[in-house]
């Protein structure tokens, strides 16, 4: 439900004329909403949009990804999918059912 | 103004980020610890939103939410709410500061038309008017 309810502010602040960048941990979901741009960071459960407690690098190393994607030439409404390895284990994101 | 969902807004960026204010949102239920809580209680969800300075103490900032585990953002913010991190990066020069306003709310809600016809247009109209923000990373949690 946040994975879906912050695309909707994601995409009013898009249309003031502001690039945006969503990092979402629930890709399908985010996905069904269409983000203007947006990174997954593979196997990263909710909770951890950024990784775990105190893993400052790999925080940092999310969040320039993510920036770094407004100046990508992405595809609108398609959300990128990176790997971060010093995660740790990993998760299996929530699945959307038709 | 509506857009259907097949359509996607999109604001090229054009710049240098080293020179862009960044702004943070998250719908992970992030307020300070002064501030009121976000309403666990109601069923139908809280359709408020709480704002931040620039010069907001991560350790002032606490999670309200009952739709996810955030015992991991109670032990460090940052991994919903990168507000340290985004400090990181304005001080190692890759992006050029914060904007002055950060939002947080609880993206759960079962009102959701109010969400989307309330709530969201009046987050962005803090994001662009009062906080100025060049760019916006948004987190759902």
């Amino acid at each position: 439900m946040c994975h879906r309810t912050v695309v909707a502010v994601q995409r009013e602040i898009e249309m003031r004329g502001i690039p945006t960048v969503l990092i979402t941990v629930s890709p399908e979901v985010s996905a069904q909403m269409r983000p203007p741009r947006a990174l997954y960071p593979k196997g990263f459960k909710i909770g951890n949009s950024l990784g775990r407690p105190n893993m400052r690098e790999l925080q940092r190393q999310v969040l320039r990804d993510a920036l770094s994607l407004l100046l990508e030439n992405t595809r609108p409404g398609s959300v990128v999918t990176r790997e971060y390895p010093d995660y740790g284990e990993q998760y299996e994101p929530p699945h959307v059912r038709n | 103004m509506t857009l259907a969902r097949k359509c996607v807004p999109f604001t090229p960026f054009d710049g240098d980020l080293k020179r862009m204010s960044i702004a943070l949102v998250t719908a992970g239920g992030v307020h300070l610890r002064e501030q009121e809580p976000f309403n666990i209680a109601d069923e139908l969800g809280d359709l408020t939103y709480r704002v931040f300075a620039d010069d907001v103490e991560s350790t002032q900032l606490m999670v309200t939410h009952h739709h996810y585990d955030h015992t991991d953002a109670d032990q460090d913010i940052n991994v919903v709410f990168p507000i340290d991190v985004l400090r990181d990066l304005a001080a190692e020069g890759f992006i050029g500061g914060l904007a002055r306003k950060h939002v947080g709310y609880m993206g759960y809600t079962m009102q959701l038309k109010a969400m989307y016809e309330g709530t969201a247009p009046q987050i962005a109209n803090e994001i662009d008017r009062g906080g100025r923000a060049d760019a916006v990373v948004l987190t759902g949690g």
